[in-house]
């Protein structure tokens, strides 16, 4: 029985101001509850405004999103409560310790007591930085800052996490522990919305993408279908630079 | 309330770890304090507590000479220099010494001053006597030409305290120059009398001054160079909670922990709320400290003790009313400016100017016209004013509640500039 549709995006554009090309033009997507979604594309395509107008930090120029049937210009309270965001900077304040950083986020989703002391031990434990805890987070290595920049946006146990580049510059060891962990997670039910450079690290982990080019879809679907759909190219990566083509994206 | 609680909890963590910020806001302020209320203090002080020297050449050695360096040496702010490394001054040495910086005045009596003074006067009245001489008149004349006191002033030297100088002078030469024209006009006088008699005429100013202060009847306070000068700089130094409040909002914008804060549950208003009590609780604490600086460490300069008077609620409520409009400050300025950079010298420089419009540097009513109509849109003159009121003229609450609804009025404005730019920059975006 197929997963209900969690996210659908109708005809959403965004043209910022004092820009005349538009970063996000009509696009349609529709994604399936529990599902791993990736959105890709080259710089500037479009994948943190269209995260941005999901998460109601950014208003559409036209068009319209929900989530969870809430229609995020209208019900964004309720739409708070059930989200989780993992943005591409480390959103943390680096003189506070993990412990202090994680009690303070979960105090404002409103958890408190033994039941956040459990949820935040049990979270720094999955991501091996329990005996970090006490440390401030400016001590941290690149890799611990990841980490914890995660732990920070899935600790009130969302049912929607946006991770925008959660693996951008770090080791191998630490992207395994966050992939895996989020393959548990979403094991659990939670749909998860990325978005990453990282081709093949997206078609590993990804269930659905779509690749966005000029605030456009040029491609969507199962990664493995994709692929098997264009038997000329091996893997995700080749099918993206035919898609977008090999010029730069200085813009 | 749970979140507002976190939220503050937050504040105070990253506030206490904050080193350089702690600085700024509490150890800054009182070396302030005591350094510019030790500078100022000066011009307060009472008679012989400091004194300039100033070069004096006496080549009169007569009443007008000594009169004026008994004079200068009486006000207290002077000392009379005659020699220097055992050679006594000529007038060019005194020009000399001046030129180069090494004193900033100079005082020439010119040879014969009081006998110039007594044949001035002695003619004058003969003149008056004999109804009238043209030869006596050019007489006159002549000799008020010669009669000349020469000041030489170092270029530094304040116009307003040369002016000072020159009237001092002016008020001993007139009092040496009326006892002499009595003395003379006595003996004069004398020639018409009986033989053996003698006319006693003395003088003696007619007009005795007192000062009052013009304060509350019950006020017990003495205004001193303390009373003035903690208040102003407590009222300067809370203002500057913008630098470290503009800096915190920045930062979390630049770091994405704003955005993170947007897509949490709650309002953001929670967060701007934590960040208001807890500088506002910081304002409250610097009060404190810079009225323990005035009133414990002060004293020990040599400096008379703060005395911050019976309405201590007044004074409380003043310095809320102070710490929550620099808040609001700092919130707008953090909300508008886009680096730290921009905020932290912007932020600065607004203060230095509204603190110098408010009349922390300058008295109000010391500023030209215009300064003083700008003077009472500065937030730093309502605090001022205020704290002057319970500070010098022994005000309570009644006299500072217009302050107070001022500054919590600037305080809902500069809230309503921040909430109304966010949303206008959420929206256009």
């Amino acid at each position: 029985m197929p997963e209900k549709t969690i996210i659908t995006m109708e005809n959403l554009s965004k043209t910022y101001k004092g820009s005349t090309e538009p970063a996000l033009d009509s696009i349609c997507i529709r994604i399936p509850e529990k599902e791993i979604f990736g959105l890709l594309g080259p710089n500037g395509a479009g994948k943190t405004t269209t995260i941005h107008i999901l998460c109601g930090l950014l208003q559409p120029t036209s068009g319209e999103a929900t989530i969870d049937g809430l229609n995020v210009n209208r019900h964004l309270v309720q739409i708070r409560r059930i989200i989780g965001v993992v943005p591409q900077e480390i959103a943390l304040y680096p003189t506070l310790t993990a412990w202090e950083t994680l009690q303070f986020i979960g105090n404002m989703y409103g958890l408190k007591g033994m039941a956040l002391r459990q949820r935040i031990e049990e979270c720094l434990d999955m991501l091996g930085l329990l005996k970090f805890a006490g440390r401030k987070i400016k001590t941290y290595s690149g890799g611990m800052k990841r980490r914890i920049n995660l732990i920070a946006g899935i600790l009130h146990k969302p049912r929607i996490l946006f991770l925008d580049e959660p693996t951008v510059g770090i080791d191998v060891q630490s992207r395994t522990v966050i992939l895996d962990y989020l393959k548990e997670l979403n094991k659990s039910g939670t749909t998860v919305i990325y978005t990453s450079h990282y081709l093949e690290e997206a078609e590993n982990f990804c269930t659905q993408i779509a690749i966005l080019d000029y605030g456009r879809i040029i491609a969507e679907g199962r990664p493995r279908e994709l692929i098997a759909n264009k038997p000329e190219y091996s893997d995700l990566e080749s099918i993206f630079l035919h898609l977008t083509g090999r010029h730069l994206r200085d813009n | 309330m749970f979140r507002l609680l976190a939220s503050i909890r937050k504040e105070l963590l990253l506030l206490v770890r904050d080193r350089a910020g702690l600085a700024i806001l509490f150890l800054m302020p009182m070396v302030l304090i005591l350094v510019m209320t030790l500078i100022q203090d000066v011009s307060f002080r009472k008679l012989d507590e400091t004194r300039l020297s100033i070069l004096f050449l006496d080549e009169d050695r007569d009443s007008l000479g000594i009169t004026v360096r008994k004079g200068l040496e009486e006000s207290g702010f002077f000392q009379a220099i005659t020699a220097i490394d055992g050679t006594p001054l000529t007038e060019e040495k005194v020009f000399q010494q001046v030129a180069q910086g090494n004193y900033q005045i100079g005082i020439v009596i010119r040879k014969e001053m009081s006998e110039i003074i007594r044949i001035r006067a002695r003619q004058l009245i003969r003149r008056a006597l004999s109804e009238g001489d043209s030869t006596m008149l050019s007489a006159i004349h002549k000799a008020q030409d010669s009669a000349r006191i020469i000041l030489y002033f170092d270029p530094v030297i304040k116009s307003s305290f040369k002016q000072s100088i020159r009237n001092a002078l002016e008020n001993f030469t007139t009092r040496i120059e009326a006892k002499i024209t009595f003395q003379v006009f006595a003996e004069e006088l004398s020639a018409f009398l009986p033989e053996g008699r003698q006319l006693l005429l003395e003088h003696r100013n007619g007009v005795n001054f007192e000062e009052i202060y013009a304060t509350n009847q019950y006020n017990e306070i003495v205004p001193n160079s303390v009373q003035h000068n903690v208040p102003a700089w407590t009222v300067f130094a809370m203002f500057f909670i913008v630098i470290p409040l503009t800096g915190n909002l920045i930062k979390e914008r630049e770091s994405g922990t704003a955005l993170r804060l947007r897509v949490m549950p709650g309002s953001y208003i929670h967060v701007l709320s934590s960040k208001i009590l807890v500088y506002l609780v910081v304002g409250l604490i610097q009060f404190l400290l810079m009225m323990l600086v005035g009133i414990t460490i002060l004293p020990m300069f040599g400096l008379p003790a703060l005395d911050p008077g019976p309405q201590k609620l007044a004074l409380i409520i003043l310095a809320a009313s102070t710490a929550i409009a620099a808040t609001g400050y700092g919130v707008m300025l953090g909300t508008i400016a886009t680096t730290q950079e921009q905020a932290a010298s912007f932020g600065s420089v607004s203060v230095v100017i509204l603190a110098a419009i408010g009349g922390v540097w300058v008295p109000v009513f010391m500023m030209p016209g215009i300064m003083q109509m700008l003077s009472r849109i500065s937030p730093l003159n309502w605090g001022l004013e205020g704290f002057y009121d319970v500070f010098l003229r022994g005000g309570g609450m009644v006299e500072v509640l217009p302050y107070v609804a001022l500054l919590l009025g600037f305080f809902i404005i500069t809230m309503s500039i921040a909430f109304f730019y966010n949303k206008f920059k959420a929206v256009s975006y």
